[in-house]
């Protein structure tokens, strides 16, 4: 950069023939999530939660639900659409980032191995599983998997959420392993080479010299994917697993299925989400401000 | 004489023969696995459908309850054991049996002839229903042929979609859940709602669609069915289906159930009161 103005300050002159300025590029943005919501100013979550909550009286005019009436469907049913809903939702974010994790790392770690079959290996489980679409993952788990294991008599069964968890966790395994694939490579080199003068082994200098350097820089992203999949959770209601969104579409089937129901009971999703991520969105800037390496 | 009486002895022996192979392959065949399972865990696993109000839906709780839940509720009664009831759709209901997933499935199944290769429906049919449309009363439909050339919402795994086009062209766009057929119905992206005619009748009665109708004849009638895993059909489970239908049927006990959940009193559920009435009785 320097060495540019320096140039650029030599060449100052007006002239006709064409320059090559230099290129500017934008890093690639691996928070772009929590960047975009945490930069909403915390009102947004007001305003939202106004429209609707005052929608059915906008949209009265053909209905003859009034606001109330509205309002009181929704309070009857939010205890079960928060708590058996939204709840599920988030049980199910915990164990696929959890599972994600643990296979994420070690996949990762099989990305930067010395052992040639491994790495290969790695990459392609990697590059499928990122390159997919998350849905068609979720089909092909939720349909191929055993719904019930029988172990010494006694017969197991397989929730529909926790193979939707399983769907899920391969394409965070995928990005995971990619983030920490990432953090070990960013760690400069020296870091290696001087470890090695000291005599510690390749596996000493990965879990007790590379990794714990790389800690505080998966955090942020990491915390980013956490909030891109809870978003991502009301998928498996395709698949008819009983989360908030298949809920609320149930409780408004239940309640006549009346237009005027649409607004208040989506809405209230997607506030009810926006409420959770944005605090996480917030948090992952402030700790990727805080572990920024100043160079 | 006596060649004609060789062949009738030979026939005789024939069939006999193989009665007694069909009976003995019967009682082989019959592993009873859902039945001795639902006896072991002490537990009956019911598929019903969680958005068909008021054959299956959710109340506040979250509970799946109605008709058909109901139904659920008296069998396990029946059999001694608890009740857990699945949440199923037309589209997954088959599978979901199929699998072993759930036991029993009572969810607004029409008995099909394709249908009784994949589960094992029980009779005698305990419900029935014909196709119908709802519709825009706006739209002034009075024949199924006016539906040529239109966009029709639909349920996906109901057999009369493919019928509607093929007998009147009409273009059937197919949805998973009622739910979402019905809000595309009243967004304008179909002219009507084409469904069971004793679903879109309730939907009629909750006055939540004064702007429509059901306007044109029912057709292709077609009873519903219960259905056990195929395997057990013919087995203790399947038999002892038949026999809760048989007696939901003779003492009239879905008549109630229907008045209990605020359906119209169907025709076909008197008929077969009376057809199966206790002789003796007075």
């Amino acid at each position: 950069m320097s060495v540019l103005q320096k140039h650029g300050s030599l060449v100052s002159q007006k002239t006709d023939l064409p320059v090559l300025k230099a290129v500017k590029t934008r890093p690639m943005d691996d928070l772009g999530l929590s960047r975009w919501i945490s930069r909403m100013p915390l009102w947004v979550i007001f305003a939202f939660s106004a429209v609707i909550l005052l929608w059915p009286g906008l949209a009265s005019a053909q209905t003859a639900y009034s606001l109330e009436k509205v309002w009181g469907i929704l309070l009857k049913w939010m205890p079960l659409l928060v708590f058996k809903g939204f709840v599920l939702n988030i049980v199910i974010s915990f164990f696929t980032m959890l599972i994600g994790t643990v296979a994420g790392v070690f996949l990762g770690l099989g990305q930067v191995s010395q052992v040639y079959p491994v790495r290969i290996m790695s990459w392609i489980i990697v590059q499928v599983f990122r390159n997919s679409p998350w849905l068609v993952l979720l089909f092909i788990v939720m349909l191929s998997f055993p719904f019930e294991i029988s172990f010494g008599g006694t017969h197991f069964t397989v929730p529909g959420w926790f193979k939707a968890v399983i769907g899920l966790a391969l394409p965070v395994m995928a990005n995971i392993a990619e983030i920490v694939r990432g953090a070990i490579r960013s760690v400069p080199t020296g870091q290696w080479e001087a470890a090695e003068s000291l005599a510690f082994s390749r596996s000493q200098i990965m879990w007790q010299i590379i990794l714990p350097q790389c800690i505080k820089r998966m955090i942020p992203p990491w915390m980013n994917w956490y909030a891109i999949m809870t978003m991502a959770t009301p998928l498996v209601s395709l698949l008819g697993v009983s989360e908030l969104v298949t809920l609320s579409r149930q409780a408004m089937e239940a309640e006549g299925n009346n237009p005027s129901l649409l607004v208040p009971f989506y809405g209230f999703a997607l506030v009810i989400f926006f409420a959770y991520c944005y605090p996480i969105a917030r948090l992952t800037l402030l700790l990727e401000k805080r572990f920024t390496i100043k160079l | 004489m006596k060649p004609l009486l060789k062949l009738f002895t030979t026939t005789a022996v024939a069939t006999a023969t193989t009665l007694s192979a069909l009976a003995s392959s019967y009682a082989a065949s019959c592993t009873n696995d859902s039945w001795n399972k639902i006896q072991d865990r002490g537990k009956l696993v019911v598929g019903i459908k969680e958005d068909t109000k008021p054959w299956g839906f959710i109340d506040t709780d979250g509970n799946l309850v109605g008709m058909e839940a109901d139904m659920a509720q008296e069998v396990a009664d029946m059999l001694g054991v608890e009740l857990e009831l699945v949440g199923v759709q037309s589209s997954n209901r088959m599978q979901l049996l199929e699998q072993g997933y759930i036991d029993l499935m009572i969810a607004t199944m029409s008995d099909r002839d394709d249908r009784r290769k994949i589960v094992g429906a029980v009779l005698p049919n305990y419900y029935t229903s014909g196709t119908n449309i709802l519709a825009p009363k706006a739209l002034g439909f009075k024949d199924w042929s006016e539906l040529e050339g239109k966009t029709v919402c639909g349920k996906q795994g109901t057999f009369y979609n493919k019928i509607i086009e093929e007998r009147y062209g009409a273009t059937v766009v197919a949805f998973t859940g009622n739910a979402e057929a019905k809000q595309a119905l009243r967004n304008k992206r179909c002219v009507a709602w084409v469904f069971d005619d004793s679903s879109i009748a309730a939907d009629l009665a909750s006055g939540e669609y004064e702007d429509f109708e059901m306007p044109l004849q029912t057709e292709d009638d077609n009873p519903w069915a219960l259905a056990v895993p195929i395997g057990e059909r013919d087995c203790i489970f399947g038999r002892f289906m038949a026999g809760m239908q048989y007696e939901w049927l003779r003492t009239g006990h879905l008549l109630e159930l229907e008045k209990k959940w605020g359906i119209q009193e169907s025709a076909f559920l008197v008929k077969q009161k009376d057809r199966f009435k206790d002789w003796l009785e007075d």
